[in-house]
């Protein structure tokens, strides 16, 4: 009885610690929800002066917010099938193919992983600059690519530590040639690692602020248009922005899973 | 799953892009198009749009927030990036000696002689050769009088110990030193090693009365009583005094620290005469109200000053003549001064 | 048999991992080295970077200012790194080890607010400590305090802000390593007669070490660079390393020294990554 009474203290003190932790982690999302309702419309947009839905309606005039958010979008969906597509083969081709110098490729990879983000966004801008290659939409894809390309390779380098080389070996005895194995027989089972490897890259880039910081020329991502209006207080429009886009990705969330766990069930 | 989650995801960003791509104004370029490099929070969207609509020209905006970022950005950019930059007053001068300025077609100036006489033919550009000003200010003292009853007059007045952690300063080394200079009695450009050991110390004794360093928003920190004690621009004195009455501004005894920013246009331009219509446009004084509505900098443009009576009277807006006579510009140090400033600012910062 | 060599290797291998390679090269190991250069480079009285060889950029880093600053970094860095731990470790735990379908969404609740831009959410901070913010509001109301808390522009608030934004990197290699353990394991150490201190200290430790040690790696290096936090939550007062080199390359307009000041935070990186992989570390782990 008592040593029941222990555990249910015990486990009430982890529901309490764990609730802390994600109230922690929710409360400046809380903030930019009710802020998204703030009927304020004086800098620094920190006293509250009423509720309405006015900022909903307005940021759909806020063409320079929107079209951020639009370059945000391309340069992530680009720059994710880019470093998806050299990710792949990169990393199929290192498990597969022997050749000198695999140790440094591998070391080059590590780099945009542990280096602090600051260094890479430096050294872009400055080899950018001395190149010549004009800032905005273009520099920024490229280095989006070349932070999310090492996450794509572990991820699928994951997924071929378990492959078996014998279906494609039995694939080629059956007359298909290399480039229809590795689509039709390599690929698929692949898959799994390559999807993981793209969302992150994806969630990577839709939430850079450092790098593109650096090589952005005139090019505003959504971060840096935040960034921008940081400066002056965060105008509730963008706080209504934020507040759709968090509510668009938990319903994909909640669709997606729902939907898992009825396939699971069935 | 995951997979599962990444193409909804996509398909729902495409959905989002699609929208964000209707979103967007479709603004009319039956002119041609003209690429502004200016200021964040300087020129109001209002001002761009009325320019947008008149002209028939698309109008590409793109910020900085120093001097210094300007010219690295503008220098490392291919040439014809910009066509409009708006340098202040030394900048002007170092640019035009690197020759990153194109001459101004004062024949397309027809606006010009609405701007004050007091600032046109400067010592950094005489002959308003490559600029046009178009606003500038002081860095005043701001005070939350409901909180500090003491009478405020000068820089020095700021270092008193019972100012304790009250204190927002502008995150720029030039003109926070330079206030600590012109506190004793010393040019903001001083160049002097010695003099510049005690500039240094004098500046570390602040220290404990600074709370945050801010130049983005100082009156932020005014209007949220953050800090009761503000070193900034004068027209952020004047912002923070229409939210929070208890705030008024001080000018100096000492004479201040002061700008004057202006209109350029970036060698290489690609659109020079679309550049030099948006300057000219800029000195029209109905533009300038509308200017000076929503920045109010000390405006250049005194047609629009003498209509506007409210305007005229702040003097926290239109800073007083003889406040800004007394003013100091900084100008273009050498490396190994600036290079000790740097110092100073880095022991100031840890 | 040369031949066949080619198309059975050469050719794939060329094909495959030529062009990550290529990337790589041009876009990680050539800008690193233009910066290791540009850290010996001069600079003119316009601020050009011109090749003209000094030691003068790292004379400056070890000036006692810049290096009062690299300690501050560090500090924060490291006291970032230990609360994440201590904070995180229990509850990937809890998160882990629970049984139910729920797990799954106790896992998405901990992305989900990363999926809205990081610098907004420091932002909500800022409004949520501010004077007038959110939480002296409150303790006013109450009448808890009666004077407004001086809770932001510290070391502290930005201390804050970093564990904010780099928890989720130390809980997920943790509840990896969490995840892994074999619960009969736990009950054979239980069976043996250890108490639950001894299984944590001698089992189950010592099996979740390698998540401490990528989220270590994970969240001190980072920290080192965000200077948007200590900008933002800091108000100045407290930087980070990364608020040096960001100086030097927009304002200070003085990129040789920027560089040179990469090039210190590249060599702690180094420190820090050769230390992992002698406690044993997987290089992989960090980014999957």
């Amino acid at each position: 009885m008592s040593r029941q009474g222990k555990r249910k203290t015990k486990k009430g003190i982890g529901i309490a610690f764990c609730t802390c932790v994600y109230l922690f982690l929710f409360l400046p999302i809380l903030v930019i929800v009710v802020n998204s309702f703030n009927a304020t419309t004086s800098k620094p947009y920190l006293t509250w002066k009423g509720f309405t839905f006015d900022w909903y309606v307005r940021l759909f005039d806020n063409g320079a917010l929107l079209s951020s958010f639009g370059n945000t979008i391309i340069i992530a969906v680009v720059s994710t099938l880019l470093a998806t597509m050299i990710g792949t083969l990169g990393a199929f081709g290192m498990y597969k193919y022997k050749f000198k110098g695999k140790g440094v490729i591998d070391g080059l990879l590590y780099i945009p992983v542990v280096i602090p983000e600051i260094v890479l966004g430096i050294s872009l801008l400055s080899l950018f600059t001395n190149v010549n290659i004009p800032r905005g939409m273009l520099t920024l894809i490229l280095a989006h690519v070349t932070f999310s390309v090492p996450f794509v390779i572990f991820n699928v380098r994951a997924r071929l530590s378990g492959y078996d080389n014998s279906i494609e070996e039995a694939s080629m005895d059956l007359g298909a040639n290399r480039v229809i194995t590795f689509f039709e027989i390599t690929l698929p089972v692949l898959a799994p690692g390559i999807a993981g490897g793209a969302l992150l890259a994806f969630t990577l880039s839709i939430d850079d602020v450092i790098i593109s910081y650096f090589v952005n020329g005139q090019t505003k991502t959504y971060p840096l248009k935040v960034m921008e209006s940081i400066k002056s207080g965060v105008a509730p429009d963008v706080n209504a922005l934020s507040t759709l886009i968090l509510l668009g990705t938990i319903v994909l969330v909640v669709l997606t899973q729902s939907d898992f766990l009825k396939k699971k069930k069935a | 799953m995951k997979k599962r989650i990444l193409s909804v995801l996509l398909a729902g960003c495409m959905a989002a892009a699609l929208l964000a791509g209707c979103g967007g104004k479709s603004s009319s370029a039956e002119n041609g198009e003209l690429n502004l490099f200016i200021w964040t929070e300087y020129v109001p969207d209002a001002v761009i749009e009325k320019f947008e609509k008149d002209y028939g020209i698309k109008v590409n905006v793109t910020t900085f927030s120093s001097n210094e970022d300007m010219l690295a950005k503008v220098k490392s950019e291919s040439e014809g990036t910009y066509d409009i930059v708006q340098p202040s007053d030394y900048m002007v001068e170092s640019m035009a000696a690197q020759g990153l300025l194109e001459e101004l077609d004062q024949s397309a100036l027809t606006n010009l002689d609405n701007i004050g006489s007091q600032y046109l033919n400067a010592d950094y550009d005489p002959g308003n050769v490559y600029s046009v000003p178009y606003q500038g200010g002081v860095a005043a003292i701001g005070v939350n009088t409901s909180k500090i009853t003491d009478d405020i007059t000068s820089y020095d007045d700021l270092f008193k110990s019972d100012y304790k952690n009250s204190l927002v300063v502008l995150d720029d080394y030039r003109a926070t030193i330079g206030m600590v200079e012109r506190s004793m009695g010393l040019s903001v450009n001083e160049t002097d090693a010695s003099k510049l050991a005690e500039v240094k110390d004098k500046l570390l004794s602040l220290k404990d009365n600074i709370k945050v360093y801010d130049s983005d928003s100082p009156k932020s920190q005014l209007i949220s009583g953050e800090c009761t004690l503000a070193y900034c621009w004068s027209a952020e004195i004047a912002l923070a005094m229409e939210d929070n009455p208890d705030v008024k501004i001080v000018y100096p005894s000492e004479g201040a620290f002061k700008f004057i920013d202006n209109w350029a246009i970036a060698k290489g331009a690609k659109n020079y005469d679309n550049a030099m219509k948006f300057i000219n446009f800029m000195c029209d004084p109905e533009v300038a109200g509308m200017v000076m509505e929503e920045f109010p900098y000390l405006n250049c443009n005194q047609t629009a000053i003498e209509a506007n009576a409210d305007y005229a009277s702040n003097e926290a807006k239109n800073v007083p003549a003889e406040v800004f006579e007394a003013g100091e510009r900084d100008k273009v140090l050498d490396n190994d001064t600036i290079a000790i400033y740097d110092n100073m600012w880095t022991e100031l910062k840890q | 048999m040369k031949k066949h060599q080619w198309r059975a290797n050469t050719l794939p291998s060329l094909v495959t991992v030529g062009p990550v390679t290529l990337w790589l090269l041009f876009f990680v190991a050539v800008p690193l080295i233009y910066v290791g250069v540009m850290s010996f480079c001069s600079l003119d009285q316009y601020y050009n970077v011109t090749f003209q060889f000094t030691l003068d950029n790292y004379k400056r880093l070890f000036d006692v200012n810049y290096i009062k600053i690299y300690g501050q970094s560090v500090l924060i860095a490291f006291l970032t790194t230990i609360i994440c731990i201590l904070v995180a470790y229990p509850f990937s735990f809890l998160i882990a080890r629970t049984k139910s379908k729920k797990k799954m969404i106790l896992y998405m609740l901990v992305i989900i607010p990363f999926w809205t831009n990081s610098l907004i959410r420091i932002y909500g901070w800022k409004t949520f400590l501010g004077t007038t913010g959110w939480l002296n509001t409150a303790l006013q109301f109450l009448h808890i305090t009666s004077e407004p808390l001086e809770l932001l522009f510290h070391r502290g608030t930005t201390v804050l802000g970093m564990v904010y934004c780099l928890f989720p990197f130390m809980v997920l290699p943790l509840y990896t390593a969490i995840e892994k353990l074999d619960g009969s394991l736990l009950e054979a150490s239980a069976d043996l007669g250890a108490k639950g201190f001894s299984t944590f200290f001698e089992v189950i430790l010592p099996l979740t070490a390698s998540g401490i040690f990528s989220g270590s790696i994970m969240v001190f290096i980072p920290a080192l660079g965000y200077f948007f936090v200590a900008d933002i939550l800091g108000g100045g007062n407290s930087d980070v390393i990364g608020n040096l080199i960001e100086r030097q390359f927009q304002s200070g307009n003085n990129w040789p020294l920027g560089a040179a000041l990469s090039i210190i935070l590249i060599l702690i990186t180094l420190l820090l990554v050769k230390i992992y992989q002698k406690l044993g570390g997987d290089m992989e782990s960090l980014g999957v």
